[in-house]
């Protein structure tokens, strides 16, 4: 019985967003011009309860589809049943919140713009759409299932990204598009020669032979680099500062949340994480993944700080924070005894970080739209979150302690004190993003104040109560973190003090003392504005030699055209000497008939 | 009589109603009509009748002598039903496809003449049991589809034809000689007896293999391998149905066929990799992949690129023939078919945009997603597919292929794939963009090139019903692989009589 049960609802929880896909497009088709219609209504913000009634309420088990692709296995366990859940309610609560946030776009289609409209639909096609590719990577066992679920998520959210259809927001897309097809490709290949190696399908098998296969450690590097791009790696994370702040707000805050978690969750599923019998040259990857990692979350925290728009220094914080979370997976590997200990801290990081920047995300769009609080307490709200995400207080504290417990009994004290300084940057980048907030703020509620049960408030809150309040229900789903000793809170808290103690000085003196520095601040997006100018410098450079080498060709083709034309020449002198004979034959044979005869005749005498 | 049987009638299909098409009188049109989609029904009733027929273990075969030694010979294996198989299917729909797009137009006898004389020398390639008969067919090919590309009767519809003439006529010349020194050397090789070619000691060697290149080389031209290529992207002033067919169901899947029979069949895949031809072969597919990737790029006009990706992923088949082992095996074969469902939808929703909006340039097709939904769905699920994005079948000859190379111990190939996938990526995806996300005069901004109203829908339905087809087969071929005879469960059952004794 529990296994009909599972069979529904995980059908249930990827089919429904599906349905909901096919049902925008229908509408558009019946429903009678003219009439007014909102796409993204009550029914379309239901497309991830059943996962979440799956996550909640679906008992283990996996399920078998052998027609399917290459033979699908979809399976929910624990660390999935936490994925699953924390996804689905991100997803839910930013689908509720978009339905405020657009609510403008919907004013606009109604009044008779038809470019909103357009936008509004493409909109209520796309959300369902990546959120069902995102779902089914979360269940996938099988390596097919799960590349499909990856490039439906990436690919169906580009269309959420260029949203707006604004200049800055296709140049975001674009970078968001480049560099996603440029990791499909690398997870591609990786994918390709690991299961050509190991004859695998799923990835389970997958990860226990990648340990002793014949080139592992470069099958490892590729998936790495591969999924890195999603989870914003050093170097690869371009994408990020720039498709973040131009996507929609509750689009950022499920790219940002669920999305990007998607990388992890690949080197979670791929990588032979505490496989003690790996190659010895997975501890080099390991260590690569390590510091790879932390120099993300400094120098992510040392751009982020200097960004001017919130959601920019948003996405550099989810850089930092993922290089963190990298950092402790290349522990994974480089300590592979650890990882019993550390995988249940990743997971809690995954879901933290997941929640509390979508709550994040979604405070940037209530600042700009804030609703009828007295400013006093919107203040406190939009800080807790941040205060969360600095380690001090709800999910972000739970997570670190857990984390710190599992490094410390390992031996890894260095790298706890360098996660701990990585919280400094942290709390620098959340003091920035308030800054930031609280400037639009004070302008926004000029403009008017939105009630406070309205979808944008009301998503919010219940967001930023599911994110702190994380570690408390969490055991339903399966899973206890630890409390933190109230010995070890001094511990975990000095990171968060010392950063508020250097952003007020800092900001201070960026403010009134430093001025010209802030002008050149960097950009948003960093080393892609250098790498796009010299890509087309480059292209210039080489456009003479490939005309050049048109101009070969052309000369080539010409010299056989030439030849083939000299030939019919020939052929054709040829039969002018036929012509010639043709006429003059019984000349000629007169003429050698006389001779022949006057041979005859001299010969004879 | 059901062994000799099915094969001459699923041949004479398709050869009488030619006959009775050229004489029927140009205005007959529902008669004509009602012969070629009737033909084509009957033709995949007949096949489908021996795909059943060889499951259970039954043989379909015919043959007469023509001359001492030399037979002509029909016989239906498991390989030759499945190219059998899509033909006759996407005949079908090419058909009625033809129909709708000719709607109208002067010369329809002829037209519809030599497209059934086309399918019927596709079907004996398909049915042929030894290189003499597989020869005559592939002739007859030649021949038949001169006539298809030079329809319009421009002059540069007739220059292309020209082209194409010249290239295919010599190719077969070179066949020939080729076909000609196999003969003497071993005899009448009948497709399966592997045994023979085997059997020769190390001093032949050197001639079988230059026997090889010679074939390869005359099989090359029909299947686009650069620098053999030319004629493909010209042929593209033939009308969309003529694309189609050239593209996906007969012309190059009739090379590629040719070195799939050859390598399998003729040499033996062991014998092949024993002699070192098989890694020639992944080289020379690998460059026409990448070369021809990149001229697609380059491409401003929606069909020649659709053309040069042709040109690239025809020869996804030749490199899984090139890398030894079953699941190479698998890829070269799944591919023939998964490449045909792709390609005649892409062609399919080119025609369409070019007869309803008049688009032929690429960036003419901004928003025609919003004018033409269905057809744009339909071509981005074939665009998707060439790149190789689950669940369509493109991902599974991806996959096959670069575990095939891994097998093969050829892992380089893996980075041809991938970079061919982001090649495809580049030429795709702006594509795509254009059609769904750029506004165009449907949002009010410009006008399309020549906007004609065919029909209720967003075009004709002839023109709608079998390019939604196709990209469905192309959807279902890819999410329900692992049913019963899906192509590639086929395919694996053919490589499994390969390499299984």
């Amino acid at each position: 019985m529990s296994q009909v049960t599972f069979a529904v609802l995980m059908i249930a929880a990827l089919l429904w967003p599906l349905a909901l896909v096919l049902r925008e497009p229908l509408m558009v088709a019946l429903v009678e011009h003219g009439e007014t219609r909102f796409p993204l209504d009550t029914l379309w913000a239901t497309a991830p309860l059943p996962a979440l009634a799956l996550a909640l309420l679906g008992p283990d088990g996996s399920l078998s589809l052998s027609a399917w692709l290459l033979g699908g296995v979809w399976v929910l366990d624990d660390p999935r049943r936490v994925l699953l859940a924390f996804s689905a309610l991100l997803w839910l609560l930013s689908g509720w919140y978009a339905r405020g946030y657009l609510a403008g776009e919907r004013d606009r289609a109604n009044a008779g713009n038809g470019a909103s409209a357009t936008r509004l639909s493409r909109f209520a096609v796309l959300w369902p759409l990546t959120l069902s590719g995102n779902l089914l990577l979360l269940v996938a066992e099988d390596i097919a299932s799960f590349y499909l679920g990856f490039a439906v998520m990436t690919f169906a959210a580009f269309g959420l990204v260029i949203h707006s259809g604004t200049r800055v927001a296709l140049t975001g897309g674009r970078a968001y598009l480049i560099m996603a097809v440029f990791g499909e490709g690398l997870i591609l290949g990786g994918l390709l020669w690991g299961a050509g190696s190991l004859g695998a399908l799923t990835l389970g098998e997958f990860r226990e032979g990648l340990a002793t296969a014949p080139h592992g450690a470069w099958i490892g590097l590729l998936l790495w680099l591969g999924f890195g791009v999603k989870a914003g790696v050093a170097g690869l994370h371009l994408w990020l500062p720039l498709a973040h702040p131009v996507a929609p707000t509750p689009a950022s805050a499920v790219l940002s949340g669920a999305m990007v978690k998607a990388g992890v969750v690949g080197w979670v599923a791929t990588l032979p994480l505490g496989e003690a019998s790996a190659e010895a040259a997975f501890i080099g990857l390991g260590r690569a993944m390590l510091l790879a990692g932390l120099v993300g979350a400094f120098g992510a925290a040392l751009l982020g700080v200097c960004q001017r728009h919130p959601k920019a220094v948003l996405a550099y914080s989810s850089v930092s924070q993922l290089g963190m979370l990298a950092a402790l997976v290349g522990t994974g590997l480089v300590a592979p005894g650890l990882w019993p200990a550390l995988a249940p801290a990743v997971v809690l990081f995954a879901a933290h970080h997941g929640l509390t920047k979508g709550v994040l995300f979604l405070g940037v769009g209530i600042g700009e739209h804030p609703p009828r609080l007295p400013a006093w307490v919107l203040a406190l709200l939009l800080t807790l979150p941040a205060l969360s995400l600095a380690g001090v207080l709800g999910s972000g504290l739970a997570t670190k302690w857990a984390f710190k417990a599992a490094l410390y009994e390992g031996g890894h004290s260095a790298l706890v004190t360098w996660l701990s300084l990585a919280a400094v940057g942290t709390t620098l980048l959340m003091a920035r993003t308030l800054w930031c907030q609280w400037q639009g703020e004070r302008q926004a509620r000029r403009d008017g104040l939105v009630p406070l049960g309205a979808p944008m408030p009301l998503a919010w809150l219940l967001l930023m109560v599911s994110a702190l309040t994380l570690p408390l229900w969490l055991p339903v789903l399966g899973m206890r973190p630890e409390p933190p000793p109230a010995a070890e809170l001094a511990g975990l808290w000095w990171p968060a003090l010392l950063g508020v103690l250097l952003a007020l000085p800092g900001g201070w003196l960026i403010r009134y003392r430093l001025r010209r520095l802030a002008k050149r601040r960097p950009p948003p997006g960093d080393l892609w504005w250098p790498l796009a100018s010299g890509l087309s410098r480059l292209w210039v450079a080489t456009w003479p030699w490939l005309e050049r080498l048109a101009v070969m060709k052309a000369a080539w083709v010409a010299w056989w055209v030439g030849l083939e034309r000299s030939g019919t020449a020939a052929l054709q002198a040829l039969g002018g000497g036929e012509r010639w004979l043709r006429r003059h034959t019984a000349v000629l044979m007169m003429v050698v008939a006389v001779g022949l005869a006057l041979v005859l005749l001299f010969s004879a005498a | 009589m059901s062994a000799s049987f099915f094969p001459v009638a699923t041949l004479a299909t398709s050869l009488a109603a030619a006959a009775i098409i050229f004489l029927l009188p140009e205005g007959a049109v529902r008669a004509r009509t009602g012969l070629n989609l009737g033909a084509a029904v009957l033709k995949i009733g007949l096949v489908a009748w021996m795909v059943r027929g060889l499951s259970q273990g039954q043989a379909y075969a015919v043959e007469f002598p023509v001359l001492e030694g030399l037979a002509f010979v029909l016989r239906a294996d498991a390989l030759g039903i499945m190219f059998a198989g899509l033909s006759s299917l996407l005949w079908l729909f090419t058909t009625i496809y033809a129909i709708g797009y000719l709607e109208d137009s002067p010369n329809r006898r002829r037209f519809f003449g030599f497209f059934s004389l086309c399918v019927a020398s596709t079907l004996g390639i398909s049915l042929a049991g030894n290189l003499f008969t597989f020869l005559i067919f592939y002739e007859l090919l030649t021949l038949s589809t001169y006539p298809l590309v030079a329809h319009r009767g421009t002059p540069k519809a007739l220059a292309a034809a020209t082209l194409y003439l010249r290239f295919t006529l010599t190719a077969g010349l070179v066949l020939m000689i080729g076909m000609v020194a196999l003969h003497t050397l071993a005899g009448d090789i009948r497709f399966g007896q592997r045994e023979i070619l085997a059997e020769f000691g190390p001093e032949q060697r050197g001639v079988l293999i230059a026997i090889f290149w010679v074939l390869i080389a005359g099989f090359g031209v029909k299947a686009a391998l650069v620098p053999l290529h030319g004629w493909l992207p010209r042929a593209m002033v033939a009308p969309a149905p003529v694309s189609a067919l050239l593209h996906a169901v007969a012309v190059v899947k009739a090379g590629a066929f040719g070195i799939v029979r050859l390598v399998y069949d003729v040499y033996g895949a062991e014998f092949s990799q024993a002699l070192g031809l098989l890694t020639g072969l992944a080289v020379i597919a690998s460059v026409t992949i990448l070369y021809a990737s990149l001229r697609a790029l380059a491409q401003v006009e929606l069909k020649p690129r659709l053309a040069f990706s042709t040109v690239s992923q025809v020869s996804y088949v030749v490199l899984g023939v090139g890398l030894f082992g079953p699941l190479g095996t698998i890829a070269a074969l799944s591919h023939l078919l998964h490449q045909g469902l792709m390609k005649i939808t892409l062609f399919f929703c080119a025609g369409n945009y070019a007869e309803e909006l008049g688009i032929h340039r690429i960036d003419e097709l901004d928003g025609a997603g919003r004018r033409m939904p269905l057809t744009s769905l339909a071509f981005s699920v074939g665009a998707l597919g060439m790149i190789g994005v689950p669940p369509l079948v493109g991902f599974l000859s991806k996959w096959y292929l670069g575990t095939g190379a891994v097998q093969a111990g050829m892992p380089w190939v893996i980075a041809v794939l991938v970079v061919s996938s982001l090649l495809n990526a580049a030429y795709f995806l702006p594509i795509l963009y254009r059609l769904w996300f750029c506004p165009g005069p449907d949002h009010g901004v410009g006008t399309w090139p020549e906007e004609r109203h065919l029909g209720r829908f967003e075009t004709s339905s002839w023109l709608l019903l079998p390019m939604l087809a196709t990209a469905l087969f192309s959807v279902m071929a890819g999410l329900l692989a692992g049913m019963p005879f899906s192509p590639l469960e086929w395919a694996t059952r053919v490589a499994n009589l390969e390499y299984l004794p």
